[in-house]
């Protein structure tokens, strides 16, 4: 059944002459593109692109496809990620001649269902964050952080404070200090107690008036919420501090528990995780923030505003940070989200962060005896294990673990992140799993653990190439295909 | 329930029963704290069905213009070019556009191998010795290329542009310089629609030169004398260029650039309103340790056996945190995938083919459109794909709307952001456009001199 052929690169498939894509001449009574252009600006010839027929094109990259693990076709409990279902009727109305043959520049009036779903949206994401602002524009969940930074930065300026620092918690995702460097903050780490929740301690020793905002993330990387939350907040609110909520892990709260309600001043989502859209190999994704009411005048511009029954981009805001992408948002993937949002309703939302809390929770049950998990007998909608009595017993570690459920049909969890937890095993199976599946996956890593040392060390052993050899890839890097 | 939720009653109660809770409520109990709970629904109408859901979305599509419904001349950034249907096809199915980020290289072997052909292309197009796996869209990938020269620059904080570049992108710019220090100086456009006093205003504090060719009046702009006056200077070179023009144009390599950055949705992805869209980036080989974003490199696995992984990860963000060379965590694969088998189409007579039609379309259009006593075109010069006309009684709006009723998007208005442009449009032609289309918005563009003249 293995296709060898797939292997191979377009570029050495390559046989001058070949041709898939053909235009008919254009019959105009206008001289050549050579004649019409100055010869200073012409080159030679066209790139050395690689020359295929159409049925080498689909065959390549068909066979590619099945290469990859995927939603669709396996059970990918990659932690912080949420690899949910996604559903696809979202994928036949994204593909609307009416939505997605729309061009960004077209006259507001011939774009009012897109405007009107647009408005809708905005106002589902500020109800489910309990923050009134909202802006569409940013283009991915580390650009939603850089946005509301820069937005906070504006609130900051406009005020006379000249607050440099950023705190971040020892469990973040790498963006939120990478994001604050983008915005001139230095950043302070907050570390995480043996609880695994903020250490309240050093959280007060690291605040000062230097501190514009407080990077958080609730439930945290270990799947926890912050019981201490409100204390938390009101630490910073009272040094005169923002605090910012990266919302990668929202799927766990939807209607359960707003943002706005415990203290977050601006937050971003992640609708390809947590409204489903497909995550499309790494993205695209979008990012868009909410804020509180007095943050709001600093948003991007434009934003969706209805008067009486039509809409319009409303370009206007003298406070506005200004724009952060071209055009207005990554539409397609802001579609899927407002299509899922209205799926579900806003009763059903509680019902996903519900399914996915239980499926965590039963998945943590059966883990538990397997790997040791360090934070919590209760989860979230995700936890985090260790492989650190594996690798003290036996020499093996959470990649060798992860490699070799790959060999059991699953994809691996996330491995090495958070920070915090030594040889994490990050779990997040999402409500769109079956018992079955979890039980599955669980047998499996029983099994695993059983299994020799070898075994593991060796893995995976079903894939079609065993483990690369990164470290070869980063010394000399190649990073196109050359001729021979 | 509308949704697509797994559990039935008795497996609740099993699972529940596995954890050791009565119910859903109590787990949630035990981690957040009474007063910060919500205690009512979210108020979000009732979940719909997927007929129902259907309906309601088609009626919403239904409202919007197109350039499905109407014959689309608008560019500016954004363009009608013509997506094959293996395009559409492949980026369909599920092994693809619901799978993530490689960081399983075992189990990522397509997207991987993807991603190092798509490098690959870009740098093919380019003429530069290597690209990123893509960054957000064209205004995002052109700040990327700035704030990577600042940083190679380190003591230099000055970028120089011109009002030729996207506006778009210029804004971004600003937004990013306002919190990091390092300004911009931009030069205007001189009667021509080309970049003026540029070389001018490249001093020893300038850390890059960035301009746009062809830029986004259509015009094409010097810029081998230009990017040699920034090199000259000790700045970096970067240019902003059109990927379909490469069919016929020197490649930004070959014209000296450091850098190069373009907006790809041209490469067979669809307009959808300005995005999802796809941030080109490529640069000169010895400045890769500054790259931003994700990179997939070829290597061996135990057995010898070639494979493709993500490399050179100490560069971002989840291993170097504040001293990563850029936030970015995701990239825009997907759409870096229909690039790449739209690449793989066109090949290199496909992608001359297409640059062909569209200099020429253009030229057709305004030849045809003359000057018809009310409208002309602004600039004299060669075009790419797009030019600017202007209305000399200054109704834009007015005529472009009218156009609209007649089923054409005839093009994008200037005043917005070029007050001195108040009265003109911008008009892109595509390989895509027939000549019926064409002479269709001649005439149109005559009757409405003559009738309002």
């Amino acid at each position: 059944m293995r296709n060898q052929q797939a292997t191979r690169l377009i570029f050495e498939m390559s046989r001058p002459g070949r041709r898939a894509a053909v235009l008919a001449p254009a019959e105009l009574p206008v001289p050549s593109a050579e004649e019409l252009l100055p010869a200073e600006h012409l080159a030679a010839g066209p790139p050395p692109l690689p020359e295929l027929a159409e049925g080498d094109v689909v065959r390549h990259f068909v066979n590619l496809s099945t290469q990859n693990m995927s939603v669709d076709t396996h059970f990918y409990p990659l932690g912080s990620c949420t690899m949910k279902y996604n559903p696809k009727r979202n994928e036949r109305l994204g593909a609307l001649p009416g939505f997605v043959a729309v061009h960004p520049l077209q006259d507001e009036a011939t774009i009012q269902g897109w405007l009107k779903l647009l408005h809708e949206l905005q106002g589902m994401l500020a109800e489910i964050s309990g923050l009134p602002g909202v802006s569409l524009q940013p283009a991915a969940g580390a650009h939603g952080e850089l946005t509301a930074l820069m937005v906070a930065a504006a609130h900051f300026r406009a005020r006379g404070e000249s607050r440099d620092v950023v705190l971040t918690a020892d469990s973040a995702h790498g963006t939120n200090p990478a994001s604050a460097a983008m915005v001139g903050y230095q950043t302070r780490t907050v570390n995480s107690g043996r609880d695994g929740l903020v250490d309240i301690e050093d959280l007060r020793a690291k605040l000062d008036d230097r501190v514009a905002v407080f990077m958080l993330t609730n439930p945290n990387t270990l799947g926890l919420f912050d019981s201490r939350i409100r204390e938390i907040t009101s630490l910073v609110h009272d040094r005169g501090g923002l605090i910012y909520l990266d919302g990668a892990n929202m799927n766990a709260i939807l209607g359960i528990v707003r943002p706005g309600d415990f203290g977050a001043d601006l937050m971003h989502y992640n609708p390809h995780k947590t409204f489903s859209g497909p995550h499309g190999g790494g993205g695209p994704g979008a990012g868009p923030i909410c804020v509180r009411d007095f943050l709001a005048p600093y948003l991007p511009r434009p934003i969706v505003v209805r008067e009486g029954d039509r809409y319009r981009w409303d370009h206007e805001g003298a406070d506005s940070i200004g724009r952060v992408r071209s055009f207005f948002g990554n539409m397609g993937v802001l579609l899927r989200a407002y299509a899922y949002i209205r799926t579900y309703g806003g009763v059903g939302l509680r019902e996903v962060s519900e399914d996915a809390v239980l499926g965590a929770n039963y998945l943590l049950s059966r883990v538990r005896h397997i790997l040791d998990v360090p934070h919590g007998q209760r989860c979230m909608h995700e936890f985090v294990a260790t492989a650190a009595r594996l690798k003290k017993e036996r020499g093996l570690t959470a990649m060798d673990l992860a490699k070799r459920i790959l060999d059991y049909g699953f994809h691996a969890p996330t491995v090495y992140f958070p920070l915090v937890v030594d040889e994490a095993v990050m779990i997040e199976p999402t409500e769109t799993e079956s018992k079955e599946t979890l039980d599955a996956f669980a047998a499996a890593l029983f099994r695993i653990t059983e299994e020799s040392v070898d075994s593991l060390r060796s893995a995976p052993h079903s894939t079609r190439i065993s483990r690369p050899d990164d470290v070869a890839a980063a010394r000399r890097p190649i990073t196109r295909w050359k001729p021979e | 329930m509308t949704g697509y939720l797994f559990h039935t009653a008795d497996d609740r109660r099993e699972m529940l029963a596995a954890i050791g809770a009565t119910s859903i409520r109590e787990i949630l109990d035990e981690q957040i704290p009474a007063d910060v709970q919500l205690r009512r629904p979210l108020d979000i109408s009732a979940g719909m069905d997927e007929p129902s859901l259907e309906a309601w979305m088609r009626s919403l599509a239904a409202s919007n213009a197109s350039a499905a419904s109407h014959v689309c001349f608008l560019g500016g950034g954004a363009y009608d070019h013509f997506i094959p249907a293996v395009v559409d096809e492949i980026a369909s199915r599920g092994e693809f556009y619901t799978s993530y980020t490689p960081y399983q290289a075992e189990a990522s072997q397509g997207n991987l191998q993807v991603m190092f052909e798509y490098e690959t292309l870009i740098t093919q197009l380019t003429g530069l010795g290597i690209s990123n796996a893509s960054l957000y869209d064209g205004g995002s990938a052109m700040v990327e290329a700035i704030l990577m020269a600042l940083a190679v620059k380190g003591d230099r904080g000055k970028v120089v542009t011109s009002r030729t570049v996207h506006p778009h992108y210029r804004q971004t710019l600003e937004t990013y310089l306002r919190n990091i220090d390092a300004e911009s100086f931009v030069t205007p456009e001189a009667a021509d629609g080309t970049a003026e006093g540029i070389i001018a205003a490249i001093d020893s504090d300038t850390a890059c030169v960035v301009i746009q060719h062809p830029n986004f009046f259509g015009r094409l702009e010097d810029v081998e004398r230009i990017f040699a006056a920034a090199h000259q200077a000790g700045a970096l070179a970067i240019q902003v260029f059109d990927p379909v023009s490469l069919g016929l144009l020197k490649r930004p390599g070959d014209l000296g650039a450091d850098i190069a950055v373009a907006e790809g949705q041209c490469l067979g992805n669809p307009l959808q309103l300005g995005g999802p869209y796809l941030g080109v980036l490529a640069c000169r080989e010895d400045l890769v340790r500054r790259l931003p974003g994700r990179l997939a490199g070829q290597t061996t696995d135990r057995r010898g056996t070639r494979c493709w992984v993500l490399t050179l990860q100490t560069r971002e963000q989840h291993i170097r945190r504040e001293k990563a060379t850029s936030n970015i965590c995701s990239n825009q694969t997907l759409l870096a995938l229909r690039a790449t088998i739209h690449l793989s189409l066109l090949g290199p007579q496909g992608l001359r083919e297409t640059a062909e039609h569209c200099v020429r379309k253009t030229e057709y259009l305004r030849r045809l459109l003359g000057p018809n006593g009310r409208l002309r075109a602004l600039h004299a010069g060669p075009v790419f794909k797009e030019f600017v006309v202007r209305d000399s009684h200054g109704r834009v709006d007015e005529l472009l709307r009218a156009a609209e009723a007649d089923w054409m998007l005839a093009g994008v208005p200037l005043g917005p952001w070029y007050p001195e442009l108040q009265d003109c449009f911008l008009v892109a032609v595509t390989e895509k456009r027939t000549r019926a289309e064409i002479e269709r918005w001649a005439e149109w563009m005559s009757a409405a001199a003559g009738v309002t003249a």
